[in-house]
């Protein structure tokens, strides 16, 4: 197992420097920060004197090679637009996502994966049509439009809860749901899928003959062995639900990092971009590591070795 | 007895000139009642903290509607008028036209208690690195600090515009810096606790979510009537609209199109409107003389003219926006006031069968200005309709802002502009032959004749005679398509008894902050 971690360590560090290059490179290639800072009416030497202020200037290796000396001294460099270090602002809206993200992922896996059980149990009968249409439903309906009318009808018809903003547990309620619709339609169907292989599996109709009850055989036989596509989807949804909530995080004025990915993008803020990608990249890698492990303990057969 | 006599008369009056300072003081305190409650502004673009620091200003007006808060000027655009004494109670030039002298308010403190002198003034001007940087070092000598309350600027030649830029947001240079805590705390953290001589201190910022500004007592304009604005970043357009009905916020900036409606529908609420710096208008992107190109012909160019509908795109969007006859707004120093032209599709058709085009023809691309892509499809419907067929391209701002500088456009552009000037600043930019955003074939050497001409004559009438004949030319040539200004409604909760908007001549957002009141 150890030599299994320092060999997936290894690919960490492999695949972050090849992250690094692509988003440094990509994001030069989509536009001058200068000229979107000085302003549309700007002369050429204030854009230059941009240029020059944020080292725009220098050619695209140097430009990587200072980039890349800062990482190691954990200096991701000052934002263009809020001119405060970017891993600050980073952080500064990392508690944000994590609490709309941890809620949004309870939400779905609360949701979604008793549907799942029972739609694979009750397959073609009331709760697998009934998951169906929650699916359907979850997959279909764009989230800023149902975050909209999660507004419309709880904050402004019934006044119940606030339209937008962080704050107490009133505030993460509508943008939890709305953010957590498509996942919860994919986490059921993915269980609904994986439940429906194992139950067709013989370890199952040996448990059923052997006369246990058939609560024990779904949950802890089949359900058990279902869960590790799930766990792998929604560790990833985590991340993804961190890191790019732009959506959801606009409507509800949400100050999570997907609003300041949106935010970065816009204003060709290049460290701010390259930090946000870049831990995004870290998250995924320590969470698809952290999957890999979950298995073992949730699988005995599965071990790892180098 | 005690009060009797010549004794009452003495201790009577004692007694008044005892407590009369008193009570006057306390009278005069009740008239300026203490400053109370809160305003919320939903705001639809994110602050960053370069606004913070007046010495960055870019060329654009987006920054001042923190600044009016918390930052002044020696000269800045006020409700008495575009060039209006601030922090300078006098301004004047010599009769060379080779010195401005700046006679400054005394007794001002920053928010910090730092007298304000002329010593922040040069300080200010010294360190400035915002849009207008390139050009005050061309034009301006030195800086003479005659006393701590008089200030010269000493330029190296006449420069007619030099107020323009120094007193509007043309350049911002004109807004003041406290010396001393910028050299004390650096630029750095200056960006993110400024002090500065408005009637607002900015007492938190939480990037990316919202800042807290508290009134300034001490102002010297008059003592604000709200004790705290909030300014909130809400970009999604649906989201302020949804605070502002259910009371969250007071006011919401840009509230165009359907949400306008919503605003009108609701009894608390109530429909104001911005003044409005921008100008719409459709560019040919140098086509005029290329002669491969139908917008050669000047009829091609007449008749685009004639084809939009300008007000129905006008009342779909906010009803306000002037209609424009030239392309530089009215209220601008040197403006020429032209008709707009009357829409009028049958015209629009006969100059195209004239002009040799009578099934019409493709114009390429139409790009708009991100991110109205809605105005630019009925614009693209409107030339449709008279047989000049064109596609809507639609660019993010960043690639449209270079796409235009490199002048790689093609086809129409629905441009606009919002920087503030004059009718030369504004020419300059975009149609004399060398300006920034002048596409090569879109030079004329009329105006490019006029522009430089104007540009020596230190004579205000022949000045303006210059630049009204300059724009003429534009008009009778139909060398750009003049569409209309840019005015958005905002929508106010009624419990605002003065929400400061449309104070300040072509501002669009709230000012002076000061001037804000709770019913």
């Amino acid at each position: 197992m150890q030599r299994y971690l320092i060999k997936r360590l290894l690919y960490a560090v492999v695949s972050l420097f090849l992250l690094s290059l692509t988003i440094f490179l990509l994001v030069r290639i989509t536009g001058d920060p200068a000229l979107l800072i000085a302003g549309p009416e700007a002369g050429e030497a204030d854009i230059k004197a941009i240029r020059v202020q944020f080292g725009l200037d220098r050619p695209v290796h140097e430009q990587y090679a200072v980039f890349l000396k800062k990482i190691v001294r954990g200096d991701m460099g000052t934002s263009f637009a809020f001119r405060m270090p970017a891993f600050k602002l980073y952080l500064q809206r990392l508690p944000a996502s994590m609490e709309l993200a941890l809620a949004s992922m309870a939400l779905s896996l609360i949701i979604g994966l008793p549907i799942g059980i029972l739609a694979a149990v009750k397959v073609d009968r009331g709760w697998d049509r009934f998951g169906k249409i929650v699916a359907l439903l979850g997959m279909s309906m764009p989230g800023f439009w149902l975050g909209l009318l999660l507004i419309i009808l709880f904050s402004i018809t019934l006044k119940w809860l606030p339209t937008s903003g962080r704050g107490g547990i009133e505030h993460i309620i509508m943008p939890a749901i709305a953010l957590s619709g498509y996942f919860t339609a994919a986490h059921m169907r993915l269980t609904r899928s994986a439940m429906l292989e194992v139950l067709g599996a013989e370890y199952i109709k040996l448990a059923r003959i052997k006369g246990l009850p058939e609560s024990k055989v779904i949950l802890k036989h089949a359900f058990k062995n279902a869960l590790i596509p799930v766990v792998t989807l929604a560790g990833i949804n985590f991340v993804l639900m961190i890191n790019v909530a732009v959506v959801i995080e606009s409507i509800f004025s949400w100050p999570g990092v997907g609003q300041l990915f949106y935010q970065a993008i816009e204003m060709r803020d290049f460290p701010l971009v390259q930090t946000v990608v870049i831990f995004g990249g870290i998250m995924f890698i320590f969470v698809n590591l952290m999957v890999d492990i979950l298995y073992a303990y949730i699988d005995p057969r599965v071990r790892y070795s180098a | 007895m005690l009060f009797r006599g010549r004794g009452y008369t003495k201790v009577l009056c004692i007694l008044l000139l005892f407590f009369a300072p008193i009570s006057l003081l306390g009278l005069s305190r009740l008239a300026q009642a203490e400053p109370k409650g809160t305003v919320t502004i939903a705001i639809h673009v994110g602050i960053t903290p370069s606004w913070f620091d007046p010495r960055e200003n870019p060329g654009w007006i987006t920054p001042y509607m923190f600044q009016y808060a918390v930052h002044d000027a020696l000269v800045k655009p006020m409700p008495a008028g575009m060039l209006t004494p601030s922090l300078a109670e006098s301004y004047k030039v010599s009769a060379d036209n080779l010195t401005w002298e700046f006679k400054l308010r005394e007794g001002l403190k920053f928010h910090n208690g730092e007298p304000f002198t002329a010593d922040d003034v040069k300080y200010t001007f010294d360190t400035y690195k915002g849009a207008g940087k390139a050009l005050y070092d061309k034009n301006v000598k030195k800086v003479e600090i005659v006393s701590d309350y008089l200030i010269r600027f000493h330029l190296n030649a006449p420069w007619p515009d030099f107020i323009t830029f120094y007193g509007t947001g043309a350049t911002g240079a004109g807004w003041i810096v406290p010396k001393d805590y910028v050299e004390k705390v650096g630029t750095d953290k200056f960006k993110n606790a400024p002090v500065g001589l408005g009637p607002y201190k900015l007492v938190e910022y939480k990037p990316g979510v919202e800042l807290v500004l508290e009134a300034f007592e001490g102002y010297w304009r008059k003592p604000p009537k709200v004790k705290t604005i909030v300014m909130k970043e809400v970009p999604e357009d649906s989201t302020r609209q949804a605070m502002l009905k259910k009371g969250e916020v007071d006011i919401a900036y840009n509230m165009s199109g359907p949400l306008k409606k919503a605003v009108e529908g609701d009894p608390n609420l109530r429909v104001e409107y911005s003044g409005g710096v921008g100008v719409w208008w459709i560019d040919f992107l140098g086509a005029q003389t290329n002669p491969k190109s139908p917008f050669s012909d000047k009829r091609v160019r007449q008749a685009v003219k004639h084809a939009i509908d300008w007000k129905a795109i006008d009342e779909a969007e906010g009803g306000r926006s002037p209609l424009m006859g030239g392309v530089v707004p009215e209220a601008f120093e040197f403006a020429l006031k032209a008709e707009p032209a009357a829409y009028d599709p049958a015209k629009a058709k006969k100059l195209l069968a004239e002009a040799g085009y009578p099934n019409g023809f493709d114009a390429g691309d139409l790009t708009p200005a991100p991110k109205y892509f809605s105005m630019g499809e009925a614009v693209v419907n409107y030339l449709g309709a008279v047989g000049i067929k064109s596609r809507l391209q639609t660019m993010e701002r960043a690639a449209f802002l270079s796409a235009w500088k490199d002048k790689k456009l093609t086809g129409l552009c629905m441009c606009n502009a919002g920087a503030l000037g004059n009718a030369a600043t504004r020419i300059e930019t975009y149609w004399y032959s060398k300006g920034m955003y002048s596409f090569p074939g879109a030079g004329h050497p009329k105006i490019d004749e006029l522009f430089e001409k104007q540009g020596k004559e230190t004579n205000y009438e022949k000045r303006k005679a210059l630049l009204h004949e300059l724009q003429k030319v534009m008009v009778d040539e139909a060398w750009n398509v003049p569409g209309m200004g840019w005015v958005w409604p905002v929508g106010v909760n009624k419990k605002l008894k003065v929400s400061g908007m449309g104070l300040i001549p072509l501002f669009y957002y709230t000012g002076p902050f000061e001037d804000i009141e709770l019913k």
